[in-house]
């Protein structure tokens, strides 16, 4: 059997078990649930001014109407933060590397989003085809172009939060089976490329958080167009 | 972390209909807490004691008796090589890997801990000095309440003398006002009754001075006449 260095992004199975119903639980058990107490200890008091200032910030440019939407963001960021920092430990599973799953939140949110502003401001949402201030004749592209990239929306966030995390994976493995190869042979060279690998590993920690943070900002900036 | 879910859905299995009941009664030589909600139980100050930041101290305490200091580190090495030597676990890329992100956690951990630490006792640090000032508000403004009251009291005790006081002025003043009226009408009778007197006086003498002087005056007339008739 080759080493293949996408067997990493295979949903894991065991004796026909799908193992990414844990996988994806796994966020959820790595948190406290808030206690009945007023005073807590300091994992639960630093949880609990995270997702109020995170919540806060997110839906400061929404209008009343978007901040429906409030729970279903925090909760996503979470989930999807936990998710991408967790795959950076060695031999786990991220399941935000598959497509499946990001477009499974990117296209019914985006939709949603869509329907919403449809629905309330018909007028308003088919508004937002036309930049302001266009030139008369450029008004027929720009209405197709602006469709296009409203339908468009969703592939991009999916794919953008796939494409991040798989490359960033990708390129961990590379790197340190280049390393792990060249460490008989070229001590120095190996040297060189175990700082490339840790520098790497830095750079990963950071998309990761700022992936799912951009996942979220879209969409609430979707939601913002539209409510 | 996992201890906590077990113990969570243990509790909701407890509850569940079918096992239940028998569940609850055979567990219950297990318990060993109070298990009483009311007062809330206090909570531990500190968590539980861990030596290299993930190894339990009672690993620790447990193997002291029969290996000493040094047990639980023999055991570790012991298990390590095993697992290397015997190729239960082997060394490929995601060593070099697991290496990079574990000089990325432990770095961050022994930098922004401390940091961390303590913003999240400064959270809770300043909900108690809301609380706290609230308390301490409401004593004071209790307190001086209950000082105003003493010399709103005090005042209240203070006015009968002012009353008496005035009521003194007052009585001062009438018989000012009484002794003046009496003194005036002294003096208007006395001016009336001196009046009398003289004009009595003026009687008295005039009526004596007027016959004098009638008998010298008609002496003199008959003096007069006596001259007037011999001439």
């Amino acid at each position: 059997m080759t080493l293949n260095f996408f067997d990493q992004f295979m949903s894991p199975t065991h004796l026909g078990i799908p193992l990414i119903a844990l996988a994806l639980s796994l966020p959820w058990v790595l948190f406290p649930t808030p206690s009945a107490r007023w005073l807590n200890n300091r994992l639960l008091t630093l949880q609990g001014w995270f997702i109020n200032r995170f919540t806060q910030q997110l839906l400061l440019p929404l209008n009343v109407g978007g901040h429906k939407w409030a729970l279903l963001f925090t909760s996503l960021m979470v989930f999807l933060i936990t998710l991408n920092l967790l795959g950076l430990l060695p031999y786990t599973f991220t399941p935000t590397t598959q497509l499946s799953l990001n477009m499974g939140f990117a296209v019914p949110l985006w939709l949603a989003t869509v329907i919403i502003g449809m629905r309330n401001q018909p007028t308003a949402a088919l508004g937002h085809l036309l930049p302001e201030g266009t030139p008369v004749p450029l008004i027929p592209v720009l209405i197709i172009i602006e469709t296009i990239s409203l339908f468009i929306r969703p592939l991009a966030l999916g794919v953008r939060l796939t494409a991040n995390l798989t490359a960033g994976h990708l390129l961990i493995q590379l790197i340190a089976t280049a390393a792990f190869v060249l460490a008989p042979m070229m001590p120095t060279v190996a040297i060189l490329t175990t700082t490339v690998l840790f520098l790497l590993t830095l750079l990963e920690v950071a998309v990761a958080m700022i992936q799912a943070y951009v996942f979220v900002l879209l969409l609430s900036l979707y939601l913002q167009e539209n409510v | 972390m996992l201890s906590r879910l077990v113990l969570v859905s243990a509790s909701a299995l407890k509850s569940s209909g079918a096992l239940g009941a028998g569940l609850v009664q055979a567990s219950r030589s297990l318990h060993s807490s109070p298990q009483s909600l009311a007062p809330m139980p206090a909570l531990p100050e500190k968590g539980g004691k861990v030596r290299h930041g993930i190894i339990p101290e009672e690993l620790f305490q447990l193997l002291y008796p029969k290996t000493g200091v040094t047990g639980p580190y023999m055991l570790g090495t012991g298990l390590l090589l095993y697992l290397l030597s015997k190729e239960v676990y082997v060394v490929n890329h995601e060593t070099f890997a697991a290496a990079s992100i574990g000089i990325v956690i432990v770095y961050g951990i022994k930098k922004f801990g401390p940091d961390v630490a303590a913003l999240a006792d400064k959270l809770n640090e300043e909900k108690v000095a809301k609380a706290q000032e609230v308390k301490d508000v409401a004593m004071a403004s209790l307190a001086q309440a209950i000082a105003e009251e003493k010399k709103e009291q005090w005042r209240a005790e203070g006015r009968q003398a002012l009353f008496d006081a005035k009521r003194n002025n007052v009585a001062n003043l009438l018989e000012t006002n009484h002794r003046e009226r009496v003194h005036l009408v002294t003096n208007e009778v006395k001016k009336r009754l001196d009046y009398q007197i003289a004009l009595q006086h003026l009687a008295r003498n005039h009526g004596k001075q007027s016959i004098a002087k009638c008998i010298t005056d008609l002496k003199m007339l008959a003096k007069a006449r006596q001259a007037k008739a011999t001439a």
